[in-house]
């Protein structure tokens, strides 16, 4: 199977991104007027200059109306693209390879999610019917299942392992704090996030991401332009998605201490941009810490910890925005909610301000190397997005 | 937490023809499967055609509703009307090797154990239908 990559081949050069939370003020076109808005003065370029467009959204409209409308878009392509929670990275991914292909000079990815009136708690659920013998089950439910099968596989016990997903809680709101566009900007005491009411297994209210509204968008343009529209651009090493089988909740030689689909991401995203030893060659990463415990798996399958070690890490420090291998400097998912189609594309935009230099209290000493992630589904069935971006 | 009476009853499974058969065997309580009848994998939910083989030859065949617990979860929000607040859901290992998603019931999550054997049951939807529960294994 190839998967070439398209290291150092496009740029991006302009960036914006809402502030995210509850918007009862703001409609998802208001929303994607300021994002895409701020991203045009970002790369100091006319709406006129953008060839074409990627929104991704998953359920708050439907075609590339949603976006031509709120923008007036003059008779340009906009494809709409979903693809679970991973949507905003999907929408980047497409708009890059676009650009790689030369097919256009200049386009924009932006995500966009209005979660707080779409009628329903939570998020948006837009998988049509099926006949019932496919049984459902919360989001929540299903991912607390992390915590006791990485108990039992490593030998940690429950009390321990409730200390290391209440420090990764505790590690993402002091992040988000730091954040003037972050859904909760307060840092929340140990005691307090592991006290909290319960919602599934061991999750607690503060082992949940938060359900927010929010708009980011990029603009990306081929490698020898970048220049051209600013001194600091942030080129793309590695871009990689993939579908697992979704055979992980029917076949009894799934663990749950793992996500298939992330480790074959990584791996594709690694080969792409040349790196052997993630621990050490990432500067900092953003990861998708739906749940606490998802957060833990992923800094194993994602190579920043040895399997069975991801714990004793968190535990130490190391991934602390202090630490050697900052893991979500902006807050994260725990801070910023997940309207499902910007989170990718904030991700990205922590990437953006960090390489700049623009992070303010969280800014970064000389990062090299980024990492976003994004997941969509859940353990045993999911989608799996990383990108690798750097100067 | 089984004969406690929930506000809205639990509403019955549609079906479809691919799951008539699964759904049937609920109401006489049996638990069925789907093996495809060329290369003998299993599948559920039941459907056309083999993911693996692309053969359409399926068998219905009776399993034996014995399993054990894989893992379990007590979801606390957001409450559904239709169960009764303290449900718990489960990942059963069947018997005969696939892995399916359920409710754990007559067993309190203090007397819960990983890989305690267990065993199927049924309980009656709106409309006259049945779901397939499981619950700690009677000796036999």
């Amino acid at each position: 199977m190839a998967s070439n990559g398209i290291r150092d081949r496009v740029a991006i050069v302009g960036m914006g991104c809402t502030a995210f939370g509850e918007h009862w003020d703001k409609s998802t076109a208001d929303m994607l007027v300021e994002s895409a808005g701020d991203a045009y003065r970002s790369a100091q370029v006319d709406p006129e200059q953008v060839d074409a467009y990627w929104l991704g959204t998953m359920g708050s409209g439907l075609s590339g109306l949603v976006l031509s409308e709120a923008l007036k878009i003059q008779y340009k392509p906009v494809t709409h693209v979903e693809n679970f929670c991973a949507t905003g990275s999907e929408a980047l991914r497409n708009a890059c390879y676009a650009v790689a292909c030369g097919a256009y000079d200049l386009v924009m990815a932006i995500g966009v999610e209005k979660l707080k009136d779409s009628g329903f708690s939570g998020l948006v659920v837009g998988s049509p019917a099926h006949d019932g013998a496919r049984a459902d089950i919360t989001a929540p439910a299903i991912f607390s299942m992390l915590v006791p099968a990485y108990c039992k596989k490593y030998g940690v016990d429950e009390e321990t392992l409730k200390d290391v997903i209440s420090r990764i809680a505790w590690k993402n709101h002091a992040n988000g704090a730091k954040n003037p566009k972050a859904q909760f900007r307060n840092e929340v005491p140990l005691e307090m996030i592991k006290a909290s009411p319960s919602i599934a297994g061991m999750l607690g209210l503060f082992d949940c991401s938060g359900v927010a509204d929010g708009s980011a968008a990029a603009i990306v343009c081929r490698a020898e332009d970048a220049h051209k529209y600013t001194d600091t651009p942030l080129f793309v090493k590695a871009l990689s998605f993939v579908a697992g089988p979704s055979e992980g909740n029917k076949r009894q030689d799934y663990d749950f201490t793992t996500f298939t689909e992330v480790v074959a991401s990584a791996e594709d995203a690694y080969k792409q941009a040349g790196i052997t030893n993630p621990r050490e060659e990432i500067s900092m990463a953003e990861v998708h810490d739906c749940f606490t415990p998802t957060e833990l798996v992923l800094l194993e399958d994602l190579g920043f910890s040895a399997r069975g070690e991801g714990w004793k890490d968190v535990l130490d420090g190391r991934f602390d925005l202090d630490g050697p291998q900052p893991i979500n400097p902006d807050g994260g998912l725990k801070s910023f909610g997940h309207p499902i189609g910007a989170s990718g594309l904030r991700m990205m935009y922590e990437m953006w301000l960090q390489f700049r230099g623009e992070a303010g209290e969280r800014q970064l000493a000389a990062p090299k190397l980024g990492l976003t992630h994004n997941l969509g589904g859940g353990p045993g069935s999911c989608v799996s997005f990383v990108s690798v971006v750097g100067k | 937490m089984s004969d406690a009476t929930p506000a809205v009853q639990r509403p019955a499974p549609h079906g479809s023809r691919d799951s008539a058969f699964f759904w049937e065997g609920c109401r006489r309580g049996v638990l069925m499967g789907q093996r495809c009848a060329d290369c003998g994998a299993w599948r559920h939910p039941p459907r056309p055609m083999c993911p693996h083989c692309q053969s359409v030859e399926r068998e219905e065949v009776e399993l034996s509703g014995r399993a054990t617990l894989y893992s379990w979860a007590k979801p606390v929000h957001p409450p559904l009307p239709m169960f009764e607040p303290g449900y718990l859901i489960a990942l059963v290992d069947l018997e005969e090797g696939q892995r399916m998603l359920s409710n754990l019931c007559d067993v309190s999550p203090e007397a819960i154990e990983i890989g305690m054997p267990l065993e199927v049951f049924f309980v009656e939807t709106a409309e006259g239908g049945a779901v397939h529960q499981f619950r700690p294994r009677q000796a036999s």
